[in-house]
């Protein structure tokens, strides 16, 4: 039986602007939102638009991806025919080879598309954090007659050239594509999410594999091969929240944004579009009579004793008594020790902040530092950790790092 | 076999002691009455045996049973979908008319036929009116060590006052154990004494070809009660042998004691008791983190995912998906999942079932020793 689209999540890509966060797991893992990971989105966008097949190209760092994916079923996509694949490089009987690019990803997994002889192929990115139909998308590009369809984001045009952009006429058609130009002729970016007839990818992607010139990669390649030959190519505009958390800053900005959904963050509270994620399994969080929480998130397993103003804790964070915490990202099973300070900052999983430690600072005017503390690290007593740090080692009682 | 599988299966009865919270089992049963914030009451003893080891768990249900059916689905979230055992739950069996058992007796006796093809060596009975972090692999290392024919559960405490109020003759019986070196030597009947007894946790390990002998043989002659007429009339002949617990337990056996136990949750100390050492698994529903917005405060509480406070709440324990609005005031309450408090709303000793609404600018209060209770989907 054949099924309609599937999908191809890239989610290959190490993050290495994400530094400290993505040391030992891909970007798709990190944590987001206090208690989802960016993966979770795409998957919870494929399921609520009725995708049920979702090929998972990883290739950096796969170990927590891999575990976190399992078979599928918090997304539920643990089906008989279809459901969820980690599809890692693998040995062929030509030799093997590491993706190269996004399309050659792709290309290398013919095979694994081929099973379920779609119509469509749509490929997501994992990462970027997003609530998006795709159903709805698939519906335009069939109206249209498209080929290939991308989806597009309005920007503003001062910070166009920093986009892949889509030159469109009045019918959506694309005309041109500018891959972060001087000269913007347009402001609908590329969100990097595609929808291809199969045969038509199928077709550029052999091609493009013989070309040994090509970087293999959809927007330095395959696009601008489409243009080349005149196919049908349509814009399809995207206009809900979407947010490419690639750097330290647009990770943290991204999480303060999720405690304001009225105003400008994704909204997580939506009964009609439910993000799915792999549960922790604690019970409910705890706040003690002396404790202060103040417009944050909180998430199961927490325990509070000290004081939270806008923050957002991830599952099993304790916060002890006369700590402070405030516009901070506080990650899984973290631990905040009597009296420390903890600002402005993203601390990773199953951190300790020791004994009256600081931590990052609340910036002054014009100021966008976030300080970070990666994974497993243990900041001791009376540290103090400066607000443009990226910590990445255990950090000696007393010791000052900026 | 690799030594990760304990040679015991479970049988659960979840409508004992029923009749001890009517109100909340009005459409329900003990097994899934909803407590510590996200869980049911069944979540403690089905993990507890899954944690244990034990993948092979039957429940047989009486009656009202469409809410745990719902919880509990294919067991998968207690590990518990396994190609060999897994969950088994037995309804009431229909021939002429719904036949429903009243003891363990015929409860037992109406799964014998699955009990025969089992291949576990050992069977382990158990009600769910006590959530408990019990380690069922020690219980069972004990019984085999004593050599007895039965070994049963028992902790040293006071009988909770819902016992106490159960009548002679009534169809709810409870147990307090006399003990000599390790062995039961005689079983007391809803017997009310004051003090710390040996109160029967009415967990049970025994071989389940002797079980299947007993029930075969006292479902023949009539009788409805494991306790009261197998083992009670013969403690010379039987040896049974008690085991004492010693850990955390969370009992209900009336209103009072569910409020309670809830807020016992409050101090770590419990908690920990409860949930530790192995976790305690339950249905996920997928709820976001718990959102406190500008203008809320909450000072002393447990609360699940999925909940959005915009009030004031203090000494309460909030399951998952309650909202309590604007200048709403919440102090002493159970919340039970869903359930709404209004902007400017005021309640306090107060439990709400699932999916209560308390409407704007009401005030409810109930007292320390007598919680108001609203049943399921009331608007007040």
């Amino acid at each position: 039986m054949a099924k309609e689209m599937i999908a191809m999540l890239l989610a290959g890509g190490q993050g290495s602007r994400l530094y400290a966060l993505t040391q030992k797991l891909a970007k798709p893992a990190v944590p987001f939102g206090g208690k989802y990971r960016i993966i979770d989105f795409p998957l919870s966008n494929c399921v609520n638009s009725g995708i049920d097949t979702v090929g998972i190209l990883t290739q950096y760092q796969p170990l927590v991806l891999n575990e976190y994916i399992g078979n599928g079923q918090p997304w539920d996509l643990d089906r008989l025919y279809g459901g969820v694949h980690v599809l890692p490089p693998y040995q062929q009987a030509s030799g093997s080879d590491w993706y190269k690019g996004t399309a050659n990803a792709i290309y290398q997994n013919i095979s694994f598309i081929e099973r379920y002889n779609p119509q469509y192929v749509i490929i997501l990115s994992g990462d970027q954090i997003c609530k998006q139909d795709y159903s709805d998308f698939l519906r335009f590009h069939k109206e249209k007659g498209a080929e290939f369809s991308v989806a597009v984001m309005e920007v503003p045009w001062e910070e166009a050239s920093r986009f892949g952009l889509m030159v469109a006429d009045e019918n959506d058609k694309i005309t041109e594509f500018q891959e972060k130009p001087k000269n913007p002729k347009s402001n609908l970016a590329s969100m990097g999410i595609y929808i291809f007839n199969w045969d038509i990818l199928k077709k550029y992607l052999i091609e493009d594999e013989a070309d040994p010139n090509s970087e293999n990669d959809f927007g330095n390649n395959i696009i601008p091969n489409l243009l080349r030959d005149g196919r049908n190519m349509y814009a399809y505009h995207f206009s809900g929240y979407w947010k490419d958390v690639g750097t330290i800053s647009s990770l943290w900005e991204a999480n303060m944004e999720v405690l304001d959904p009225e105003h400008s963050g994704i909204d997580l509270f939506d009964d009609e579009w439910k993000i799915y994620s792999r549960n922790s399994g604690m019970p409910g969080h705890k706040i003690s009579p002396e404790a202060i929480v103040e417009n944050s998130m909180i998430t199961d397993g927490c325990r509070i004793s000290g004081s939270v103003k806008h923050s957002i804790l991830f599952a099993g964070v304790r916060v002890e008594p006369g700590a402070e915490v405030e516009d901070a990202v506080v990650m899984g099973g973290s631990v905040i020790k009597a009296g420390a300070v903890v600002k402005h900052c993203i601390v990773a999983e199953n951190v300790v902040i020791g004994e009256n430690a600081v931590v990052g600072a609340m910036p002054a005017d014009g100021e966008k530092a976030v300080a970070t503390i990666g994974p497993g690290v243990y900041v001791g007593s009376n540290a103090k950790i400066g607000p443009n740090a990226m910590v990445n080692n255990n950090v000696k009682d007393g010791d000052v790092q900026w | 076999m690799v030594n990760s599988n304990t040679s015991a299966l479970g049988i659960i009865f979840p409508n004992s002691y029923d009749s001890l919270v009517p109100e909340l089992v009005s459409e329900r049963l003990m097994a899934s009455i909803p407590f510590a914030g996200r869980y049911r009451m069944v979540d403690f003893l089905l993990s507890s045996m899954v944690n244990s080891g034990i993948d092979n768990i039957s429940i047989i249900v009486r009656k009202n049973y469409h809410s745990l059916m719902d919880h509990l689905g294919s067991g998968r979230e207690w590990d518990l979908t396994r190609k060999n055992g897994g969950l088994s739950i037995f309804p009431p069996y229909s021939e002429k008319n719904v036949k429903v058992y009243s003891g363990r007796v015929e409860a037992v006796a109406s799964i014998l036929d699955f009990l025969e093809t089992q291949k576990e060596k050992y069977v382990i009975l158990s009600d769910t009116h006590t959530a408990v972090n019990f380690d069922f692999r020690k219980m069972l290392e004990e019984h085999i060590s004593s050599g007895a024919d039965v070994s049963v559960a028992y902790k040293r405490e006071e009988i909770p006052e819902g016992f106490k109020k159960i009548e002679v003759g009534r169809s709810d019986l409870y147990y307090t154990l006399s003990i000599d070196n390790g062995r039961v030597n005689r079983i007391f009947i809803n017997a009310p004494e004051p003090g710390p007894q040996n109160f029967s946790m009415n967990i049970y390990i025994m071989d389940r070809k002797f079980l299947m002998e007993q029930v075969k043989g006292a479902y023949a002659r009539g009788y409805v009660y494991f306790e009261r007429d197998i083992l009670a009339p013969r403690l010379e002949k039987l040896h049974v042998h008690a085991y004492e617990f010693t850990g955390y337990t969370a009992r209900i056996s009336d209103m009072k004691s569910y409020f309670d136990e809830n807020m016992k949750l409050l101090d770590d100390e419990n908690l920990d008791g409860l949930f530790s050492p192995s976790p305690v698994y339950t249905k996920i529903r997928d709820d976001n983190p718990t959102r406190y917005i500008n203008g809320a405060t909450a000072k002393n509480v447990m609360v699940a995912d999925g909940c959005v406070i915009e009030g004031d709440i203090e000494n309460c324990v909030l399951f998952r998906g309650v909202k309590v609005g604007k200048g709403a005031k919440v102090k002493n309450c159970v919340l039970m999942q869903d359930t709404v408090i209004e902007d400017g709303a005021e309640v306090e000793y107060l439990i709400t079932d699932k999916n209560v609404t308390i409407t704007a600018g009401k005030t409810m209060k109930g007292a320390d020793t007598h919680p108001v209770y609203v049943a399921k989907y009331q608007v007040v």
